[in-house]
């Protein structure tokens, strides 16, 4: 039975949760639900909004990029040109043969996790840091491929994409309806998230992160599920990549290239990839603060090098586990 | 036939700075484990220190070496301050050296700008051999990297401290007992590495203007060259220099140059995955993670 096997070998990689830990995750996912959706009501400025809805849809990527480095331990800095898969899949679709929002959704997600799953072969073959220059290429190619495509990419251009269609009479293209919608797809991303890890897929994928070859003895088929997890999180970045199309409403090749990927991998790192609110803290403290604290913008990226710089030494973790750490210290000294 | 030496000579100097970067990246890389992206902006470093002693009336040869000391001092403060602390995890190295690459990055563009720096012509002049035209300066960086490539490999394949460095690579506990200093050594390659990315940058910048955003184009063309070449390895790092640089050449002159890039990355893909070792075969790169 491969499947007690995978339990038997999370059980070796990671202690199982306790039963009750599931509805405190939910919870706080409930809470932040609240305080996210009462920001729309609560009278924002416009500027505010778009830096949050930017901020969301790239929180959103960052938990597909989370599932696969954080449950499989696989780095990909290839993710920006996953997004871009999904962006430019919607793009052309609607350009082509006027298929709008909606439909655009599902097409991109199966197209960006086709192509995830393209990009995963490599990482049966090669590992660890060889497979991340694998995908750091990918990018790049992809990139160069994009500014070479004529008009069916709009080369360096890039392609722009109408507004987002009308749902039961409500306009979302209004940037708070916007606002609206990609908190509801965070959200959802995050519980798929949550559910992913807490279950025995995710102990599944743990198991490969902790030790591939004990994975492998006991009947794991990890080839076949870390394909799998490139396709989950090539879901995310599809979903994400629509999003962007339609609220920029103009896409181009520069927005997918390596670096943005490279931003992409450090904001999960800086966040923290394992727990749940890490991608979200890290797209906050990224995408968010420097905008609304009106920093000029080299000085929040060195701010922001230093800051990953010193997490990765002092809290391996990222930020959110060092919370995590300090709030148990904090429990056991009020004990 | 001119057109094509003409290209081939133009892509040896091209050739030389690629050679330049990716033997440090290949000697840092496959001896001590570090995965250091923020190579491309040591050399990026480089190249804007050059021009910074240039327009303040230094010459040109004593720019070079300064700004050869300059990134050489930077990559000891950095691998002593910060890569050592992540020897034993050489992602969370990885995951640094891009932090760096941000930092490094916007602090020049800081203190100076984002745009784009040129030095006047060093050596001024064309050679006319035949019917093909040398630019003076550009035969001095084929000799200057020649003669860097000579020094890497003697002093690797040939000098009882490369003995001791390859000792300390094949196995660092039995090297450490027999009293080879592994630590020294790990930084030693990495100030050698920081050195090579220096000189390349003031190389690159009596050929090219540079902007701050030089350094992400090398340092993947450098991967790309310890890749294809094998890690650790010189000779094979010279070989793929030499191969991406007339790829490049060639493509630009011929073929389809929009696509020039698009052949390096390919071709590094398709021999990671086929071989995995590198064409000339290197060390087994950095063990763990």
């Amino acid at each position: 039975m491969p499947d007690d096997a995978a339990g038997r070998a999370a059980a070796i990689a990671a202690p199982p949760l306790p039963r009750g830990a599931v509805p405190a995750g939910l919870i706080g996912l409930l809470l932040l639900a609240a305080v996210l959706v009462g920001i729309a009501f609560a009278g924002p400025s416009y500027r505010f909004l778009s830096v949050a809805v930017s901020t969301g849809i790239v929180a959103i990527a960052l938990y597909g990029l989370a599932v696969l480095f954080g449950q499989a331990g696989i780095l990909s800095v290839g993710h920006a040109g996953l997004i871009g898969v999904g962006a430019y899949t919607a793009a052309i679709i609607a350009g082509r043969y006027g298929l709008g929002f909606w439909p655009a959704l599902p097409i991109a997600a199966v197209v960006t996790a086709l192509v995830a799953g393209v990009l995963g072969l490599p990482a049966l073959r090669v590992s660890g840091h060889h497979y991340v220059i694998i995908t750091f290429a990918f990018c790049a190619l992809l990139t160069i491929v994009l500014t070479n495509g004529g008009s069916f990419t709009g080369a360096a251009a890039g392609l722009d994409v109408g507004p987002i269609g009308s749902l039961f009479g409500i306009r979302l293209d209004r940037l708070r309806n916007t606002y609206l919608l990609v908190v509801a797809v965070l959200l959802l991303a995050m519980l798929a998230t949550h559910l992913i890890a807490n279950s025995r897929y995710g102990r599944t994928l743990r198991s490969i992160r902790e030790n591939e070859l004990l994975a492998r003895a006991i009947g794991i088929n990890t080839a076949w599920h870390k394909i799998g997890a490139f396709m989950v999180s090539g879901v995310f970045a599809g979903i994400a990549g629509v999003l962007q199309a339609y609220y920029l409403r103009h896409i181009s090749p520069t927005l997918y290239g390596a670096f943005p990927s490279v931003y992409l991998a450090l904001m999960v790192m800086l966040g923290g990839p394992r727990l749940l609110y890490g991608p979200f803290a890290g797209a906050v403290i990224v995408n968010f603060l420097p905008e609304i604290l009106d920093m000029d913008p080299v000085d929040a990226r060195i701010a922001y090098g230093v800051g990953l710089v010193a997490v990765i030494l002092l809290l391996p973790g990222g930020v959110m586990a060092g919370f995590a750490a300090l709030a148990r210290r904090a429990r056991a000294v009020v004990r | 036939m001119d057109i094509f030496l003409q290209q081939l000579v133009n892509s040896l100097s091209v050739a030389s700075v690629i050679i330049l970067i990716g033997m440090g990246i290949t000697l840092i890389f496959g001896l001590t484990g570090i995965i250091n992206f923020a190579h491309g902006e040591f050399l990026m470093v480089g190249g804007i220190a050059t021009w910074v002693l240039a327009s303040h009336g230094v010459g040109f040869w004593g720019a070079l070496l300064a700004a050869t000391a300059i990134v050489g001092l930077l990559g000891f403060v950095l691998e002593r301050g910060l890569f050592r602390f992540t020897l034993e995890r050489p992602m969370n190295g990885f995951i640094v050296s891009l932090g760096l690459v941000v930092i490094l990055q916007h602090v020049v563009i800081r203190i100076w700008n984002s745009y784009q720096k040129s030095i006047p012509d060093p050596i001024p002049g064309v050679w006319q051999v035949g019917g093909v035209r040398i630019i003076i300066m550009r035969a001095v960086v084929v000799g200057i990297t020649a003669a860097a490539v000579a020094i890497s490999f003697f002093a690797i394949s040939r000098s009882r401290y490369g003995l001791a460095l390859r000792a300390s690579v094949a196995d660092q506990e039995t090297a450490a007992l027999m009293g080879i200093p592994v630590r020294r050594y790990v930084t030693a390659v990495f100030v050698y590495g920081s050195l090579l990315a220096g000189l390349g940058g003031a190389l690159l910048i009596a050929l090219f203007p540079i902007t701050p955003f030089i350094g992400s184009v090398v340092v993947v063309r450098g991967f790309a060259v310890a890749l294809i070449g094998g890690l650790g390895n010189v000779a094979g790092a010279v070989v793929a220099g030499l191969i991406l640089g007339l790829v490049d050449g060639l493509s630009a002159g011929y073929g389809l140059p929009q696509w020039t890039d698009a052949y390096s990355f390919a071709l590094m893909i398709l021999i990671l995955l086929v071989r995995p070792q590198g064409l000339l075969g290197g060390t087994e790169g950095p063990k763990g993670a």
